[in-house]
């Protein structure tokens, strides 16, 4: 009889490290759950190198309609308004450049996928905005992207802070909550958007995206990034045709962008704003030179090496 | 080998001048008790010549080795498969280290590359301006790049000036816009915006 109690000691032991790993699942299951079934107001804070600002935000579920307002409190009052997810206006200079943006759904964060590119893992408890909350880590399996440090409100599974480390462990970006309020749910005031925000109509241009797509391919991808978007706009100054590519492993994300040079004389760079890179590449093409740039919140050494892996497709290949 | 050759070596090992080769032959040759009667011969003949203090007939090495063998052996320790995984995962880790090393040495040159970029860039454009006039237009460009005069992109001069701050801005709203799991991306695209 002594064996029994001894043997679930056992049992339990062998069951103790897996759990941990889906404890974190767990809890990427409940912040993912959380922004469709929760109601909550709140002032968040983001902050990265040269750059700190506030931000309120008003979320609201009701039959099923999310439908959320997001403001800027300190500097130009930009707004955005968005219901289930789609972007009804904007305001400030966020609509500059918005004109052709693809009209995408948007990608639910899925932790069984990112299990395959990150280590997700309780790692603690902490206290943000006055609300206990849970430590999560997202750190990557390759050198090809960055690490998530997350704490999620323990009662509700929210995101009250987000950081995001290079892979030395250093500090890219804060996005922090100062105040969250889940009890008292927005009224139809809060949400209203100012006459500031512009409407968009954001209409899907299948057929060139398609064709963007099929134009271009990457000889090299970092494992675990897929494409989402492709677009093509005229740029209003230089009246030059800029392709862009937008591809995701699940929780990063990248653009690549290109453009005929017309014999301009332009050198290569690379920069980085925080935690966005941005690396530009000449690439001679059957069609002239172009500018292959990369932007993203990725490691410099990989969008470099995406840059360079950009290839046209022939056009004979298209048909 | 001949004794006399082997005569030679012993000189040239007691006069410090014996090359690699000289060395191990007579290393090897010194379990030979006659090896080492002449060795002893020689540091006497030697320590009259220089008229160094002398005690004969010390034999520290056959000492040393006496101590030796009166020693008892340590008992062997058994390895088992673990002490060997054990080694396994410590070799594993340093290898891990050293490509992390590595790689981020590698890094850190990617960072000097594009330092030695950054620099070089403005000293083309900085010698045709003088006095004042440096002043001036530095605060013309500042203004000029906007929202990203707190960034890098000061000192990269034309197309990339134009250029990237639109593509910067463009990544971060169709991140922001595709209504993603938080409100981080709007927060990076409004950033964008914030001087």
């Amino acid at each position: 009889m002594r064996a029994i109690p001894l043997l679930t000691l056992l049992l339990s032991g062998w069951f103790v490290v897996p759990a941990h790993a889906d404890e974190a699942q767990d809890w990427l299951n409940r912040l993912s759950q959380a922004e469709q079934q929760q109601s909550f107001q709140g002032t968040f804070i983001y902050e990265r190198n040269g750059s700190f600002s506030t931000h309120n935000i008003w979320h609201r579920v009701q039959n099923g309609k999310v439908r959320e307002r997001l403001l800027q409190l300190d500097g130009s009052a930009q707004e955005v308004v968005r219901i289930d997810g789609r972007t009804q206006c904007v305001s400030g200079s966020l609509v500059a450049g918005l004109e052709d943006t693809p009209d995408s759904s948007a990608r639910a964060l899925d932790p069984q996928k990112l299990k395959n590119w990150y280590d997700l893992a309780v790692i603690g408890k902490s206290r943000v905005a006055g609300r206990s909350a849970v430590i999560v880590s997202l750190t990557p399996r390759d050198q090809h992207r960055y690490g998530f440090e997350l704490h999620l409100d323990r009662e509700t599974g929210l995101p009250l802070k987000s950081l995001l480390l290079n892979e030395k462990g250093q500090l890219l970006e804060r996005f922090q909550f100062t105040r969250l309020d889940t009890a008292d749910v927005p009224d139809d005031q809060d949400l209203q958007a100012s006459d500031e925000c512009k409407t968009v109509a954001l209409d899907s241009n299948k057929a060139s995206a398609a064709k963007i797509a099929q134009a271009w391919h990457s000889d090299w991808l970092p494992p675990g990034f897929e494409l989402t978007s492709s677009s093509a706009h005229k740029d209003p100054q230089s009246k030059v045709q800029v392709s862009s590519l937008m591809y995701d492993d699940g929780l990063a994300r990248f653009s690549v962008f290109l453009e005929p040079l017309n014999g301009e004389a332009v050198t290569d760079t690379r920069t980085q704003l925080g935690p966005t890179v941005a690396v530009s590449r000449r690439l001679t093409t059957p069609d002239g030179e172009m500018m292959v740039t990369v932007v993203g919140e990725i490691p410099i050494g990989t969008a470099e090496r995406i840059a360079l892996s950009m290839r046209t497709v022939p056009s004979t290949s298209k048909q | 080998m001949s004794r006399e050759a082997l005569q030679e070596s012993l000189s040239a090992v007691m006069d410090n001048e014996a090359d690699e080769l000289e060395l191990r032959r007579v290393l090897n040759a010194f379990d030979d008790v006659e090896t080492r009667d002449t060795w002893a011969r020689y540091q006497i003949a030697r320590a009259v010549m220089h008229k160094d203090l002398l005690i004969p007939r010390l034999d520290l090495a056959s000492a040393v080795s006496q101590a030796l063998a009166d020693e008892a052996v340590p008992a062997k320790v058994s390895r088992g498969p673990w002490r060997s995984l054990g080694r396994l995962a410590v070799a594993a880790s340093v290898t891990v280290a050293v490509l992390a090393g590595v790689r981020l040495y590698n890094q850190d040159e990617i960072a000097g590359v594009e330092l030695a970029q950054q620099t070089t860039q403005p000293g083309l454009t900085v010698p045709q301006v003088k006095g004042p006039a440096v002043l001036a237009g530095y605060n013309e460009s500042s203004q000029a790049t906007g929202p990203m005069a707190n960034g890098v992109l000061q000192g990269q001069p034309g197309w990339h000036d134009q250029r990237l701050p639109g593509y910067l801005r463009q990544h971060a709203q169709q991140a922001a816009l595709k209504g993603t799991e938080s409100a981080l991306p709007y927060a990076r695209a409004a950033s964008q915006e914030t001087r």
